[in-house]
């Protein structure tokens, strides 16, 4: 994952990217305890938003250090990553506000619990509910926490579905 | 408590412990589960669907 950090802060620096944050389930184990997890997901936010081929410079600055497509990710050592352009005002915000954490001494943008939690709202599959459950118990947010934010985001509709399934006897 | 639930505490503090420990370790703990994981599922049988379904008659 070191090498994942070096090569997302040398994409931006070269400015391939304007930012990203690391997101799912390994920016999950932030807060929780490890979970089994097949990638890791990055929130990119790139120059030209409107061009239809996104994740060609992105594509083409991995392979340029020898980092050759996997399926739909980029695989980097012992990790295959997805690279995801932001796409709402929500994901938009997540990078703005991601904290920069440390790995093993190289600085790592990685999306903050809350909004780790309202991602997982938005996608609404049975293990996305198990992550916010998950930073619920870790205490690294709130139900307050959530439910403001999944407002700020059209949101609160599902988030009161969540809350009146897994929340309330 | 039964020896069997004080067993079943004991092993959810454990897990729930590992939940402090630094995020890089996490992850490297993940990486290996990833493995393990992937080992598993070499090993499993493979069932063609027709077999299945038969299966479930």
């Amino acid at each position: 994952m070191r090498d994942v950090a070096v090569l997302l802060n040398a994409m931006r620096d070269a400015g391939v990217i304007l930012d990203y944050a690391l997101f799912g389930a390994a920016a999950q184990m932030r807060y929780t305890e490890p979970v089994a997890t097949l990638d890791a997901d990055v929130l990119i936010a790139v120059p030209a938003a409107d061009r239809l081929d996104l994740l060609t410079p992105v594509y083409a600055f991995c392979a340029a250090r020898g980092f050759e497509p996997d399926g739909e990710a980029i695989r980097v050592g012992r990790w295959p990553v997805q690279f995801v352009p932001v796409f709402s005002g929500l994901t938009r915000e997540a990078v703005e506000t991601a904290d920069t954490a440390d790995f093993d001494g190289v600085p790592f943008k990685v999306v903050r619990a809350g909004y780790l939690a309202v991602i997982a709202l938005s996608v609404g599959r049975a293990k996305d509910f198990a992550r916010i459950l998950a930073l619920l118990e870790s205490d690294s947010v709130t139900p307050e926490d959530i439910r403001d934010l999944a407002a700020r985001h059209g949101l609160l509709e599902a988030w009161n579905r969540f809350a009146r399934r897994f929340l309330h006897d | 408590m039964t020896d069997a639930s004080a067993l079943h505490a004991r092993r959810a503090r454990w897990q729930k412990s590992r939940a402090s420990l630094p995020w890089p370790e996490k992850i490297r703990i993940a990486e290996q589960l990833r493995e393990d994981v992937a080992a598993m599922r070499r090993t499993r049988p493979q069932v063609q669907r027709s077999e299945k379904r038969r299966e479930s008659r």
